[in-house]
């Protein structure tokens, strides 16, 4: 229960600490920390505009990508506090209920009838399919060295002790905040300021959403990102009393946020041809964890 | 119980010597009726085993074949239940299927007396424990269905595909011939209980490797999977759907049925199968995602969901070897559950394919669109097909895939390096397997049913017949209970996985994870009601607001047309492009030339190929006929010589009986 009000919290302030790391960075003032989710209110006070081209399943999908990533944060733990959900396999469950959410939203897409949509839908498809086995060989590997099954179980469980763990934990962290920048289509892989629907990914995807619908979108898109800042927050706070746990939840979701908008500032997009293999890299990445793990248990005998 | 076999015999030459009489309008009555009581008596004889009671019964078949023992356990049972539900809702969805075309009384006759057969030997094969018996059994199954597959026989491409079935069917029945006589030549019997004597004072692993190639054939392991993709596009769907949902199952039921007598080596077969399934599922998803034949699409899913059971075959046979008891249930358990729910949505797939086929007789998906508006009920069961084949849940195959999933963590877990290895592999090739299915079924839903319309159909397409939706919505209701209930069904797989023999001794851990399934369904249940309360919530909000209908966005551009839509084929191009030395493309085109200011009217074909039936099968194949037509001589289309070979080979066998060279 814990987690799921701490990553609430923390989706309240993050996208508008990206926004402000950004304008600041560009030398501008920005707007409020709070600014997405007064925009968030007001796209829920406004009116709609369906596509004549659509049927039932483009004003079903966002409320069930929404209901999906609700599902996914339920299951996140925050340290020594289980997940409102928390089985063997859970990771499989959360993987899996994100998916069903990205399904609708892709097809959501397919339903306008435009080109451009299904372009972004396309690419949707293909990046989150790569992205997939890091996520499941990481999960795997931490598995394997904690001896354990579900999120709840593997993270209480983690002692970071050696160096090795440390350099782990480091790739840990890269890989869950790459996979975080691929869910939530930033950068590098997906510009969201661009104006060019040809180089959209997501944005391009919800073009055809307005009001009530965009609102719950964008208020998915924050969890989403609050979500995965839990999952590399909890590499580390394994056994750490909440007194210190709590605030370096904050702590880590602040850098992660402020170096998402220090990338975002600094970094241009990748080529689209290239984002297949620097996703594909990141399955390796993955592997070396996994083989560092099979290090530390001394496996190689 | 011996008077029940014996009456769906009865029943079953009754019916098709009665549908030579009935007039046309009656004849798939007649043999839904057949279908129906033969599932009747055939399930009342599974039902005991459910809980564990084995049935033994056996016939007297002449005096060559003698008395052939028939069992059926708890693994028999599931199998023959599987089949009887698919078949009935088959030949429901069959009689609407075929009302609409006007077939001559003859070919309704043979098609549905060959239906009946079809069914029947399915269920024979699940039964008789005699090789000799299981063979015929086995050839009658692929007989018939080979000929139902050429149902549209004036079609070149129907017949080749069915010729080609043909063929390899009986290349999978050499093997197993080959499997059953090895064990008869050593042992002196071709009962089944002799493969299990057979095996514990032989080697094990090259006969089960025989019946593996040869069972492997009829499941569709790459690269004995080339059958698949030709014959179902081929059938009528109502057969596409029951040879998808059940007759390849049969591969996986012999397969079942040879592990339970195997003594030794499970770890090495194990493994064996299991990297054979993690490239039979990324391979079978890989095709399918990028064809734009919707059938052959689903033949390659199917193959990839054969590659997702085989996976659970092989974690519980390495299980076994471990002597790890939960590693056995939940690969065998998610396995037996998979094949359940794959017959489930498989079928219901094709037969919503086959909806669309009939009203657009096209089974090209970059023709239509936009079906969602004219057959949306069609459409809406084809979108509950596609969530549950992904294996997403709240349905059905989230349940057997998580099953398998644990299984693999469970695996992970285990000492031996080289299995770690393995088992983290692949897990990561079952999670790309589930993002590449999510990709091929957003397509093929997008494309057929969301959009506008790209073509201009001859024929408005229509909302199919009750008779045709009705079958459809049980499938639904049989999904839905699976993935609600799905205690209900691991309890009879846990029962039938207690019979099999070579069971684990460590029990412990099991009570665990049956919790932990049963909660999932739990999970579905809040899933389903977040949905549902966040619909509300949006239902009340959008009543007091504005809402408006406006064309779609179109980038400033304001005369779009149907055409311009985003195609199934950009769709995939991008992971075919990525892929291309696996997916391979056939591009014929004309470049634009140097001085062609105003380019003429020019076509451009694409075609994807089969990278293991091109790169591997064929080249031999071309070989083989290359030296095989030296020996054409002998079959030259004279009657007089046929005769003649005829003789020389009485001649043969009578002279080298007479000099004792064969006894």
């Amino acid at each position: 229960m814990l987690s799921v009000i701490l990553i609430v919290l923390a989706a309240i302030f993050f996208t508008g600490i990206i926004i402000r790391t950004k304008s600041l960075a560009s030398g501008r003032k920005g707007p409020g920390i709070l600014q997405p989710i007064w925009d968030v209110i007001r796209l829920f006070r406004k009116g709609v505009v369906y596509s004549e081209t659509t049927s039932f399943v483009f004003q079903i999908a966002p409320t069930i990508y929404f209901a999906t990533v609700i599902m996914a944060m339920l299951v996140v733990p925050f340290g020594q506090s289980r997940g409102v959900l928390s089985f063997n396999g859970d990771f499989i469950f959360f993987a899996y209920v994100l998916a069903l959410g990205k399904f609708f939203s892709i097809i959501a897409a397919m339903d306008t009838g435009s080109s451009f949509e299904g372009m972004g839908a396309s690419r949707e498809a293909l990046y989150s399919m790569f992205a997939e086995p890091a996520f499941f060989i990481l999960m795997g590997s931490l598995a394997l060295l904690s001896g354990h099954t579900s999120f709840h179980e593997i993270f209480a469980a983690l002692h970071i002790g050696s160096q090795i763990s440390y350099a782990l934990a480091a790739l840990a962290t890269f890989v869950l905040l790459m996979i975080a920048m691929i869910e939530s289509s930033r950068m590098p892989i997906d510009d969201p300021k661009t104006h060019l629907e040809l180089t959209m990914i997501h944005e391009v995807m919800i073009l055809d959403n307005s009001g009530f619908d965009l609102g719950l979108i964008f208020t998915a898109g924050y969890l989403k990102f609050a979500i995965y800042g839990a999952l590399i927050v909890n590499l580390f706070i394994g056994v750490i009393p909440f007194q210190y746990a709590i605030p370096s939840f904050f702590a880590i979701q602040f850098l992660m946020a402020v170096s998402i908008g220090l990338i975002e500032s600094f970094m241009a997009r990748f080529r689209m041809s290239h984002n297949p293999q620097f996703i594909v890299a990141l399955t390796s990445v993955s592997l070396l964890i996994f083989f560092g793990v099979l290090l530390i248990l001394q496996k190689f005998m | 119980m011996m008077e029940m076999v014996n009456v769906s015999w009865i029943v079953t030459l009754l019916a098709i010597f009665a549908l030579f009489f009935v007039p046309s309008n009656y004849k798939a009555y007649t043999a839904a009726f057949a279908v129906v009581i033969n599932s009747l008596i055939t399930s009342w004889l599974a039902f005991p085993a459910l809980s564990g009671q084995i049935v033994e019964l056996s016939i007297f078949a002449g005096t060559f074949m003698g008395d052939i023992a028939i069992r059926i356990d708890g693994l028999s049972a599931w199998f023959i239940l599987v089949i009887n539900f698919t078949s009935l809702t088959g030949v429901f969805y069959g009689i609407g299927y075929l009302k609409v075309y006007n077939n001559p009384a003859p070919k309704l006759t043979l098609h549905w007396s060959l239906y009946i057969l079809f069914h029947l030997s399915m269920v024979w094969v699940c039964m008789l424990q005699n090789g000799f018996a299981f063979l015929l059994a086995w050839e009658l199954m692929s007989l018939t269905s080979m000929m139902l597959v050429i149902f549209d026989h004036n079609n070149a491409q129907t017949l080749k595909a069915g010729i080609n079935y043909l063929v390899q069917m009986h290349i999978s029945v050499v093997f197993l011939t080959i499997g059953f006589i090895w064990v008869y030549s050593s042992t002196g019997s071709f009962s089944f209980e002799a493969i299990r004597s057979f095996f514990q004072s032989n080697n094990n692993t090259w006969l089960f490797l025989v019946f593996f190639v040869g069972f492997g054939l009829k499941a569709g392991f790459i690269p004995l999977h080339s059958w698949l993709p030709h014959a179902h596009p081929a059938a009528p769907s109502h057969i596409s759907g029951v040879m998808s949902g059940v007759i390849v199952k049969l591969g996986i039921y012999g397969i079942f049925r040879i592990i339970t007598f195997l003594n030794s080596d499970f770890i090495l077969l194990g493994e064996i199968i299991l990297s054979l399934s993690v490239l039979t599922g990324i391979y079978g998803i890989l095709n399918a995602s990028v064809h734009r034949d919707f059938k052959r699409m689903l033949a390659y899913c199917t193959i990839e969901n054969i590659g997702i059971i085989g996976m659970g075959i092989g974690i519980g046979m390495i299980g076994i070897g471990n002597g790890s008891a939960i590693m056995y249930f939940l690969g065998f358990g998610g396995a037996l559950l998979h094949v359940l729910n794959h017959s489930l949505f498989k079928s219901l797939l094709f037969y919503s394919a086959g909806s669309v086929f009939q009203q657009c007789h096209t089974r090209n998906m970059e023709h239509l669109g936009g079906l969602i508006k004219s057959m949306p009920k069609t459409a809406a069961i084809f979108l509950v097909g596609a969530v549950a084949i992904g294996g997403l849940p709240p349905f059905n195959g989230f349940v057997s895939e998580f099953i398998i999933y644990i299984g693999l963590i469970e695996g992970i877990h285990s000492n031996n390096l080289s299995q770690i290895l393995l088992f983290v592999l692949s897990l990561a090739g079952l999670s790309v397997i589930g993002g590449l299915s999510v990709l091929t079924f957003t397509k093929t839903f997008g494309v057929l049913f969301l959009g506008q319309p790209r073509t201009k159909l001859e024929h408005k397409p229509h909302e199919v017949s009750k008779l045709m939706l009705v079958p459809q919505y049980i499938i639904i209701a049989i999904m839905l209970s699976v993935a609600f209930i799905p205690q209900f069904y691991l309890k009879i797989i846990g029962t039938a996985l207690m019979q099999m023999n070579p069971l684990p001794a460590d029990m412990t851990g099991i009570i665990e994870y049956a919790n932990t399934i049963q909660g999932i369904s739990m999970y579905s249940f809040l899933l389903i009601a977040v949905v549902t309360v966040v619909w509300l919530i949006r239902s009340l909000v959008m009543k007091q607001r504005i809402q408006r209908i406006d064309a779609t966005w179109g980038c400033g551009y304001t005369a779009p047309t149907s055409r311009i839509q985003y195609t199934g084929k950009s769709f995939s191009k991008p992971l075919g492009k990525i892929l291309n030395f696996l997916l391979i493309e056939n591009k014929h085109f004309e470049e634009l030339k140097p001085g062609e200011i105003f380019p003429e009217k020019r076509s451009y074909v694409s075609h994807y190929h089969d990278f293991i039936e091109r790169n591997l099968i064929d080249p031999v194949l071309s070989r083989l006929n290359y030296s095989v037509n030296y020996f054409s001589f002998i079959q030259n289309g004279r009657i007089q010589s046929y005769v003649l070979y005829g003789i020389v080979f009485i001649l043969a066998i009578f002279i080298l009986t007479v000099f004792n060279f064969v006894s």
